[in-house]
């Protein structure tokens, strides 16, 4: 059984564009499959539909078209099941700031049935886990930001959910924050076979954590994989770099000369970038071609394309998105 | 319905509402103006006046009589600064029993409306709990502290009065049948309507402000249903009560049933961002 499954998942919300009504596609025909205990990313620039994905995913919204299963309920027939074996971490996840993280805590533990014997000490495990224990009977409000969000997550693990959605959960945190939820997730997949989907635009992120990554854009899939196989897709523009001690024009000439494909020179930095076609054959000859020179070589190193490269040029490539103006505001 | 998850909504709101300033010096400052200064500043210059000034062949309507006669005792027999004093006991009583409408209408915004400002709505509908078992909590919290307030205000007003008016009329006028039936049958009736006209009118706001604004003209009709029952006890027919318990009885059953029709989890979704 996969953890989610979606087939043709679509989703419209009503507008008023120019004083009509009219329908605007956030999601549009997804198709997913995620097994369980994967961590899948789906990335995606703002206005994507990332958010609402969750919320279809997590039964709080209804598929226009289409549908959804997790764990094989189906987040509209058993909407109600499902609300209750998925976590999720809203965008914006807001606490009652006048309750105490207990409090909070408790009262989302009471929404989900908890049984009342064990929602102590599952409180406590979570707010070990996420490195807050002196904080727990501190109202809410007085909390900084990042843990306010280390809070937040914890609650969307108040239930054990197997299948926890997070939509943007390392977006506000500060870089030992936000390892720290990292690492939790990574552990919590692990050891306890839980799935994660993550929205997110750290690529880092989806580099670090993610069995897998899905790019959406305009509400569609518009690419799918492990990350090395994302990376993958342009492979073929894996650059080389040559850095000398001492930089010379000749060495620039000897380049040319041979008809590589220059992208760079860089005398400052002494160093030079090609592009090879074949890379694990010619890389040998040029290196021994340059040291029969006597070029003062100390430097050779490929530079493959990132994840970012990758997704920055998959996005681009579809125009500019939809919501310009929405663009981090 | 599931009692647990309404109680942890119920509970959880309530002590919200214990630590918001600005409901809870609505809660006990607003009831402590209706039982401390309407009854001073409405009786007091009253039974200042020397009784002389009010002798004269003059009497009060014939139908004022009769609607006071039916529910004092010996109505007939006292004199007319006594009349006076009683039926303006009555009338800011009727004043007192604006409280049900007022507390409900800032406690549900702040609870239903509030929470959707806040955006902590979200996290109850990701949970299991039922769209009528979030209405039913919220109608019950909102509820509670309106009940409370208008018990305070109803019994400090009474006790107040009765102090004040006794020299005067030589008995206890409050609590008598009528006032009882108010505040522990109508009182608590009114609420539930008026939370419901706001749980109604929640769903189409976005901001707690918007909420009291509209709400205020909403709660304005609810008050001509107070002067009206007031009015059709004042003939103290168990007939017109039992009508005006039922009819409340099939207001409140079908305003439910459209607040829970309304309030759906995807529209509150997504009027909130
Ligand atoms: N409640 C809503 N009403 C109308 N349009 C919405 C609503 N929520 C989101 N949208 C639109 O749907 C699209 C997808 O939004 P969202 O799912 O929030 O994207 P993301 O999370 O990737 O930023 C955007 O164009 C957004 O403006
Ligand atoms: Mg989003």
């Amino acid at each position: 059984m996969l953890a989610v499954e979606t087939r043709n998942l679509t989703k419209d919300y009503d507008i008023k564009k120019d004083g009509k009504r009219a329908h605007l596609r956030a999601v549009d025909g997804l198709d997913l499959a995620i097994e369980k205990s994967e961590i899948y990313c789906l990335l995606g620039p703002n206005g994507s539909g990332k958010t609402t994905t969750t919320r279809l995913l997590a039964g709080i919204l209804r598929p226009s078209v289409g549908g959804a299963r997790i764990l094989g309920l189906d987040v509209v027939e058993d909407a109600s099941q499902v609300r209750s074996i998925v976590g999720l971490l809203t965008e914006t996840p807001a606490l009652y700031e006048r309750l105490t993280v207990r409090q909070n805590l408790t009262f989302i533990a009471n929404l989900y049935d908890v049984p009342k014997e064990e929602i102590k000490t599952r409180i406590e495990e979570l707010i070990n886990l996420f490195d807050l224990p002196e904080k727990i009977d501190l109202p809410a409000g007085s909390l900084s930001k990042g843990m306010r969000q280390k809070v937040a997550i914890a609650r969307s693990m108040i239930h054990d959910p197997p299948v926890i959605f997070l939509d943007e959960p390392t977006a506000s945190l500060a870089p030992e924050s936000a390892k720290v939820v990292r690492d939790q997730i990574l552990k919590l997949s692990k050891l306890e076979k839980r799935t994660f989907f993550l929205c997110t635009h750290n690529l880092f992120e989806a580099e670090r954590l993610s069995t897998r990554v899905g790019i959406i854009n305009h509400g569609k899939l518009i690419s799918e994989g492990t990350p090395t196989q994302l990376r993958d897709l342009k492979k073929d523009e894996t650059t080389t770099v040559f850095r000398f001690a001492v930089w010379d024009d000749v060495i620039k000439n000897f380049f040319q000369e041979r008809n590589y494909d220059v992208l760079d020179i860089n005398p400052e930095r002494k160093s030079i970038s090609i592009f090879i076609r074949e890379i694990e054959k010619e890389t040998p000859t040029i290196i021994d071609e340059l040291i029969k020179q006597n070029f003062p070589m100390f430097e050779v190193r490929h530079e493959y394309p990132t994840l970012e490269r990758v997704y920055l040029e998959l996005v681009m490539s579809e125009n500019l998105p939809r919501n310009q103006e929405e663009e981090e505001s | 319905m599931k009692w647990r998850r309404i109680w942890a909504l119920v509970k959880k709101d309530l002590i919200e509402f214990t630590k918001s300033k600005y409901v809870l010096s609505a809660i006990i400052g607003i009831p402590l103006i209706f039982a401390v200064l309407i009854p001073l500043s409405g009786l007091l210059p009253i039974t200042s006046i020397n009784p002389a000034d009010f002798e004269g062949d003059d009497t009060f309507p014939d139908f004022i009589n009769n609607l006071f006669a039916s529910t004092v005792d010996d109505w007939e027999s006292l004199n007319m600064h006594a009349q006076t004093l009683i039926m303006i006991s009555y009338l800011m009583f009727v004043m007192v029993l604006m409280l049900p409408i007022i507390i409900p209408a800032i406690t549900a915004s702040e609870t239903i409306v509030g929470e959707k400002e806040r955006k902590t709505m979200e996290a109850i509908l990701a949970s299991p709990i039922t769209e009528t078992e979030i209405v039913f909590a919220k109608i019950t919290s909102s509820l509670i502290p309106s009940i409370f307030a208008t018990f305070v205000a109803a019994g400090g007003y009474m006790i107040i009065t009765d102090i004040l008016i006794f020299p005067f009329i030589g008995q206890v006028l409050f609590p008598d049948f009528l006032s009882i039936i108010f505040i522990l049958v109508f009182g608590p009736m009114i609420s539930i309507v008026s939370v419901e006209l706001m749980i109604m009118i929640s769903t189409k706001v976005k901001s707690v402000r918007d909420s009291y604004q509209i709400g205020s003209l909403v709660v304005l009709p609810l008050i001509f249903l107070i002067v009206a029952g007031m009015i059709s006890f004042f003939f103290n027919s168990i007939a017109t009560l039992i009508g005006g318990i039922a009819g409340m009885v099939i207001i409140i059953v079908i305003l439910f049933k459209l607040a829970t029709n309304i309030f759906n989890r995807e529209k509150a979704i997504i009027k909130m961002t």
